[in-house]
């Protein structure tokens, strides 16, 4: 018997709130793929359409570059939040 | 006449200037771009923020957005100047080339033009 789809359907977020283009300064829209260590979250876990997530992908990395988002967060040294502002 | 492409730079500006410094700082760019043949649509002053990660030592950065329309062979200058100059501690140049980016360029520059009146 096949295997039982035990989450619901997943849907592009991106799509869903009508962003034809994401900018890398608005971090709040990169947050949504990526993961708490600061990771570019993949598309088969986000659900993510590929039009977005190519979008995403080069507006996190340039965010990175810019300083405006970690490449990685490390646990070992919480001293303030990640994304602070 | 040649084409004018559009542009987006932005740059870190070190957070050890005095208000003044930095303000000149600010102006001496524009006037590289402008004085490239660029021609300067908005700008957005995003302000003094903490680095998600440290960048020479420093913590805090001072951020500010130029959107303006430029040759594409002036921005090889503007480069050389600012890895010249040492208050500038990150740069990064965006070309905004097909007709839903350059929408998006037009909505951002407007907001940012709102923003500074």
């Amino acid at each position: 018997m096949a295997e039982r789809r035990k989450y619901g359907k997943k849907f592009c977020k991106y799509t869903e709130m009508k962003v034809d283009f994401i900018d890398y300064k608005n971090t709040d829209l990169l947050k949504i793929s990526m993961s708490e260590r600061g990771k570019i979250m993949p598309r088969r876990l986000t659900g993510n359409s590929k039009n977005s997530q190519e979008m995403v992908e080069k507006a996190i990395k340039r965010a990175r570059h810019m300083a405006l988002v970690p490449y990685i967060v490390n646990t070992q040294d919480v001293t303030d939040a990640a994304y602070a502002k | 006449m040649s084409k004018l492409k559009h542009y987006e730079t932005m740059f870190i500006v070190k957070p050890t200037l005095t208000e003044e410094e930095t303000a000149a700082q600010i102006e001496a760019v524009k006037a590289l771009i402008t004085k490239n043949g660029g021609e300067i649509v908005a700008c957005d002053d995003m302000g003094s923020r903490n680095l998600a990660y440290e960048i020479q030592k420093h913590k805090r950065g001072y951020y500010f957005v130029v959107y303006f329309k430029g040759e594409p062979t002036s921005l090889k200058e503007i480069e050389r100047n600012y890895r010249i100059n040492e208050n500038i501690i990150r740069f990064i140049f965006i070309k905004y080339e097909n007709k839903k980016e350059i929408a998006a360029w037009t909505k951002m520059s407007d907001e940012a033009a709102k923003k500074a009146n």
